[in-house]
């Protein structure tokens, strides 16, 4: 309240108006002065290096931008390409699987037919060895009947033989002889 | 030194000695054997002998049997022997050999009549497999 009674009781001023508002041409003229030259400056040295730094550092931004789009294209990519092959593998693991089925089926095939060629071999075999003991068998008990028989034909014929059977056994020979 | 004669040569001359009635022929031919140093030949010599008397008509016959012959069987095997060979005399040296068991062996030269029950049951032995 005290300064507008105060504005309206002074008389008007004779000095301009930037005097009444305190302002000083010279101090206004030379800051204006440093102001450009401060202004000329940043624009010669600072604002071009800021700028510069800004470019590059947008540069970097739309560079990772890119990078971090061509890395997810390429995670998208490798994702693909690690389905496709996923699905290669699997399409191979069960052709591989089906490969080994049909071999082992073969295999086991085979092995069931290879013994079971063995065992007749085996049996047939064992047929062979059995005739083989048979005959031997009975050549044996031929062989032995015989020395048995001419043994014991031996022991009586030495015993029973009279002068009237010799006689006879000789007029035999003589008679088969002729 | 005496010309070495063949034992058939030598066979023929003692036979038909010996049927002459020459009874030095054995000394004679003991004393070429020796002369010519072939007595190692006599059993050789002994079979063309007895060959050359079969040729002459006189057999000589080796018979064993296990026990000696009677009668019967020397007349049986005398006929035999006389029918086999057409001999006119027949001379049997017998001999008994108890292993033959039974039956009986003739022996003439270049054959042999072999029916002892002793070959027989070896015929029966070698029949074995």
């Amino acid at each position: 309240m005290g300064i507008l009674t105060q504005f309206a009781t002074s008389e008007p001023a004779k000095a301009d108006i930037f005097t009444t508002l305190g302002i000083d041409w010279k101090t206004l003229i030379l800051q204006i002065i440093a102001f450009v030259i401060l202004v000329w400056l940043l624009g010669k040295f600072v604002y071009p290096w800021l700028m510069k730094s800004v470019d590059e550092r947008q540069a970097q931004i739309e560079e990772s931008v890119k990078a971090a789009q061509a890395a997810e294209e390429k995670a998208e990519s490798a994702q693909e390409e690690v389905a496709k092959l996923l699905k290669e593998a699997r399409k191979e693991a069960s052709e591989i699987i089906g490969t080994a089925k049909d071999e082992a089926n073969a295999a086991i095939e085979a092995s069931e037919k290879k013994a079971k060629s063995r065992a007749d071999k085996i049996v047939a075999d064992a047929h062979d060895q059995i005739e083989k003991d048979v005959i031997a068998a009975r050549k044996t008990l031929h062989n032995d009947t015989i020395e048995l028989v001419a043994l014991a034909t031996e022991k009586v014929i030495g015993k029973a033989v009279s002068d009237k059977v010799d006689d006879k056994v000789i007029a035999n020979a003589v008679k088969e002889a002729n | 030194m005496s010309q070495r004669l063949s034992r058939r040569k030598i066979a023929a001359y003692y036979a038909s000695e010996l049927l002459a009635g020459n009874k030095d022929v054995a000394k004679q031919l003991a004393a070429y054997l020796v002369d010519t140093r072939r007595v190692r030949e006599i059993e050789l010599i002994v079979r063309d002998i007895e060959a050359a008397l079969l040729e002459h008509g006189v057999l000589l016959a080796d018979v064993a049997s296990s026990r000696s012959l009677s009668a019967q069987a020397t007349k049986e095997v005398q006929t035999y022997l006389q029918s086999a060979t057409k001999a006119k005399t027949i001379h049997l040296r017998e001999s008994v050999d108890a292993t033959l068991l039974g039956g009986v062996r003739i022996s003439t030269p270049g054959n042999e009549l072999d029916a002892t029950l002793r070959h027989r049951l070896n015929q029966l032995k070698a029949s074995k497999i």
